[in-house]
């Protein structure tokens, strides 16, 4: 349980202020103490660093802001009540998902700017650990203010997949039903842009729309003509025939749909873990080039070493040489 | 935090909520997943990180938003536009230090926590050095945190690391202490207290036995909280920490005890695992530090010696493994490690199996229905792989520790030094004579001979003879101990026999299973032949039972003439009839002069049986026998008859 004593740090300051008058030592204080205070903070380094932190932050914040405001609508009406608030258009959620998509790209990339400009005119090792910290938080906020995004975006896709897996329940009778929500789909289809999961449904749509123009032309050709019976017997039969093989391509290709999802999900997952692991081969890969630099200047200096020994006693030799000569000389100097 | 089983609520948990609010600027700490951060700089002096580090980790520290924390008396640089939350100890080189940085202009705002409070004539040196700078504006709040103990278990707590010496046994123990000395002495173990009280929002019933250093340490408590209680505008004890429910049920007992009323548990040698960890290796603080040598090369002479690596390990309460073994017997820990690996490599075959699955998968066309489980078993494999990893971490890490306390074993024959030990502490007839273990060369060091053999003087009722104790001392001596901590224990013993008899300690039965737990046991890989499965029976040491006569209020002899404290009451009596009759249901046993993590085992058993009973347990340092013994060495009488 802690106590709050700022009070009373409040009331020693004045304490120590009139103490101070009383004894007539200038000490800043009173109206001087504050301008002094105001000229003191301008010339400091204000950082443009932190003031950018800052707009970057205010930005991410301004992200999540929009996206949870429009989170009820997103996620919400989309059963084909056609209530009028509320009701968002596929077309009103694309231009919300690329808005998010780009706000989220140039975050991004503001960020990694304040990364490599962050570590240009430092030179403390306390700072710059510091700002890396600091553009580790952010990019934190970021990424989990982008898992609000995705997660919206996630609970989107899996309802249209489940949509077109419904609409598929009964084949034969709702095939003209079929071509009426599928006309309804193809529409939609190419305004979306492809990311990752997209690239899920355009294959789906594609198929749709290559089935659609089949049965346009069967749906035509049958309506035309004037057929035998037996000719009505072979179509009919062929109807079948082509029925059958519909449903089977649909079926697997719903489930190819959702694998596929499935395992884009992975994709990400690995990534991530392939992108960490990277992190650290680069570091293994400096203590690498470390060490051999080491190896070589140890070499260096133990080549240094032997040199210097064999000189060295090159010259003990000399020495000695020169000695004995001198006692050699010393001597038939003196006899 | 306001109910009634608040007070059952683990210290640890107080006192990591408590630095938590502090490091948010004061404000209750919220979780909240789309927050905005808000970085800041920590500083702390010596005491601020021990404080600190058993209870958060870096990782933690990083969550509440901190980028750099640096000591106080380090060359910090400034950095500017961040908040600085300062965690210091009110003294006299760190204010100064403050005051330097306030005049340097390091950071934008501080934020000032005082561990334990400051004194007004401190604060107004903060103050005139604030005005000096001009930063009267950017001090935003100073605060006294009251966390001036450190909290190494969920209820277990220390009072110092930094400044041992001046707590420590030898200290409150030794013949020329002056007043003064022990003045601040207690003052400093008295203080820690408070603070330890005021985080658990209680005010406690104090006893403790008489004449022991315990009893001024019990007396200071009781005016201090009394004094604190009476000023009911800044009484510490109100407010919304507490509710109704805490005044009258619920009041916890303090026992405070002196460590003399029992010598023998530090020199004691354990068998459970965190007190053999304690015991054996290097170990505070919660970090085990451990040397491992590397492999045995081929030297040439006049090379460097053989290079040690050190490695130093966290043992947490996030490590399952080690909340649940802490207390077993080391036989089972060396078992339960095994099994985990077991169950390890088990799962991680699994994965692996997994993994040659979606190796065949692109071959088989006609597998997609297969596709289907084995991606979704894939996404559940990636995203146990963490555990896994985590799981892996902490079998290394235990087995690596098993290793270090089975080498120590080995090499020195704990184990019959513990069944030995157990053996006298009960009064069982011995099989082996004494002098034939102490001169047994190869059973452990000169020091743990010296242990057996003060264990063994401290626990007979008698005195031997003359001529035994000069055969005792020969054969100590020739093992190559030093025979001071034997004066000391002569002294000791004599004076406590003229206060009371010496206390008995319960009986016990020790069980060698032998030749089929040997065979059992060269089946696992910790290879334990002739180290045996000795199996703890339940014994209670003097502390335990000491508590156990308070706290269910049982007559006993040994605990009536106990003094009772009550802060809450109007009259400072002296009478020695508690006033509460009923048992209590949460109790506070302090150990003045020094405890070990067996006294805390030994606690943590007791109370296992009783249902809805809290302990916690704390002491003014803690210690191993090696240093107990130290501090013994040099603790001499210089005249006493």
């Amino acid at each position: 349980m802690a106590v709050d004593i700022t009070l009373l740090f409040r009331a020693s300051v004045k304490t120590v202020k009139t103490r101070n008058k009383a004894l007539g030592v200038a000490v800043g204080g009173g109206v001087d103490g504050s301008r002094d205070e105001l000229f003191r903070r301008s010339p400091r380094p204000k950082g443009d660093f932190s003031s950018r932190a800052r707009e970057v932050i205010s930005h991410i914040g301004k992200l999540r802001d929009f996206l949870l405001e429009h989170r009820k609508d997103y996620i919400n009406a989309y059963s084909h009540t056609m209530s009028d608030y509320g009701r968002m258009t596929d077309s009103e959620r694309d231009q919300i998902d690329q808005d998010a998509q780009i706000f989220m790209r140039t975050c991004s990339e503001a960020i990694q700017q304040l990364r490599t400009e962050a570590h240009k005119e430092i030179h403390s090792q306390q700072v710059k650990e510091h700002r890396t910290a600091v553009l580790d938080f952010i990019e934190d906020y970021l990424k989990r203010v982008c898992k609000l995004y995705s997660e919206q975006r996630a609970i989107r896709v899996k309802r249209v997949v489940d949509k077109k897996r419904l609409s598929k329940l009964e084949p034969e009778p709702n095939t003209k039903t079929r071509e009426s929500t599928s006309s309804e789909k193809v529409s939609p289809s190419p305004s979306k842009d492809s990311e990752e999961n997209p690239a899920t449904e355009e294959h789906p749509e594609k198929i749709l729309a290559e089935a659609q123009p089949e049965l346009g032309t069967w749906g035509d050709g049958k309506g035309e003509d004037e057929l035998s019976p037996e000719e009505i017997q072979m179509f009919e039969q062929e109807n079948q025939r082509l029925i059958g093989e519909m449903n089977s391509l649909f079926d697997e290709v719903r489930q190819i749909e959702g694998r596929v999802v499935e395992i884009s999900r992975l994709q990400e997952i690995f990534t991530e873990k392939v992108l960490q692991q990277e992190a650290e081969i680069d570091s293994i890969h400096q203590l690498v080039v470390g060490a051999t630099e080491n190896i070589k200047e140890g070499n260096e200096d133990i080549r240094e070493a032997i040199k210097n020994n064999a000189g060295f006693r090159v010259w003990i030799l000399f020495f000695l040489v020169m000695c004995s000569f001198s006692l050699l000389f010393l001597d038939w100097y003196d006899s | 935090m306001a109910t009634a089983t608040a007070s059952s609520a683990s210290i640890r948990e107080r006192q990591t909520v408590a630095l938590k609010r502090m490091l948010n600027f004061n404000v209750p700490h919220v979780k909240n997943s789309t927050g905005e951060p808000v970085w800041k700089v920590l500083i702390y002096d010596r005491f601020g990180q021990d404080i600190i580090s058993p209870l958060l980790s870096v990782k933690e520290l990083r969550d509440m938003g901190i980028t750099l924390h640096l000591l106080l008396h380090s060359d910090r640089d400034p950095i500017p536009d961040v908040p600085a939350v300062y965690f210091v100890m009110p003294t006299e080189e760190n204010i100064d230090r403050m005051c330097q940085d306030l005049r340097n202009q390091l950071y934008e705002s501080y934020y000032l926590n005082f561990i334990s409070a400051i004194s007004r004539s401190k604060l107004e040196d903060i103050a005139n050095a604030a005005l000096a700078a001009s930063a009267v504006t950017q001090v935003a709040k100073v605060f006294d945190q009251y966390l001036n103990f450190i909290t190494l278990e969920d209820d277990m707590f220390v009072l110092c690391n930094q400044n041992k010496e001046l707590v420590s046994y030898r200290a409150i123990n030794r013949p020329d202490i002056t007043d003064t000395e022990m003045e601040t002495v207690m003052d400093t173990i008295v203080d820690s207290l408070f603070c330890f009280f005021v985080t658990l929002g209680a005010v406690p019933i104090i006893r403790c036995s008489r004449g022991t250093a315990a009893e001024m340490v019990a007396v200071k408590l009781d005016k201090k909280l009394r004094e604190n209680l009476r000023d009911a505008r800044n009484s510490l004890f109100t407010g919304d920490t507490l509710g109704a429910g805490q005044f009258s049920f619920q009041r916890p007992l303090l026992v405070l005890v002196d460590r003399n009323i029992d010598l023998a548990t530090p020199l004691h040698h354990t068998w459970t695992y965190q007190a053999l960890v304690h015991d054996v290796l290097d170990f505070h603080l919660n970090r085990v530090n451990l040397e491992e040598t590397s492999g045995v090369e081929n030297s040439p002479a006049g090379a460097r010696p053989k290079r040690k690596n050190k490695k130093s390990y966290d043992l947490t309460p996030v490590d399952k493994f080690w909340q649940k073994h802490k207390g077993s017997p080391f036989p089972e820990v060396a078992e339960s490690v095994q099994q985990e690996l077991e169950s390890y490599r088990a799962q991680e075959d699994e994965v692996k199996r997994l993994k040659s699955i979606m190796g065949l998968e692109g071959e088989d066309e006609g597998a997609i229905s297969m596709l289907s489980d084995n991606t979704a078993k894939l996404t559940s494999a990636v995203s146990s792989l963490p555990e896994l990893l985590e799981k892996k971490r902490l079998i290394d890490l235990h087995t690596n520790v098993a290793t270090a306390v089975l080498e120590h074993i080995k090499a020195r024959k704990l184990d019959v030094y513990f069944e030995y030990e157990e053996k006298i502490m009960s009064k069982t007839t011995l099989d082996k004579s004494l002098l034939d273990i102490i001169s047994d060369p190869d059973a452990g060091t000169p020091e743990d001979k010296m242990r057996l053999f003060l264990i063994y003087y401290i626990s007979t009722q008698q005195a031997p003879s003359e001529a035994d104790l000069e055969q005792y001392k020969k054969a100590l001596t020739d093992a190559g101990c030093n025979l001071n901590p034997l004066q000391y224990i002569k002294q000791w013993k004599a004076f406590t026999k003229m206060a009371s008899a010496p206390a008995s300690y319960g009986s016990t039965t020790t069980k060698s299973m032998g030749l089929l737990s040997r065979v059992m046991n060269t089946g696992s890989q910790f290879v334990m032949e002739g180290v045996k499965n000795l199996v703890l029976k339940q014994q209670n040491l003097p502390v335990t039972r000491i508590l156990d006569n308070l706290m269910e209020m049982k007559s006993n002899p040994e605990t009536d003439d106990y003094r009772y404290f009550d802060p809450k009451m109007l009259r400072g009596n002296d009478s020695s009839v508690p006033r509460n009759k009923n048992p209590f249901q949460e109790a506070i046993v302090f150990v003045v002069g020094g405890g070990n993590y067996i006294e805390y085992q030994n606690l943590v058993d007791y109370i296992k049986g009783k249902q809805g009973k809290h302990i916690l347990y704390g002491c003014s340092e803690l210690f191993n026998a090696t240093q107990f013994i130290k501090q013994v060495k040099y603790t001499f009488v210089v005249c006493f008859c």
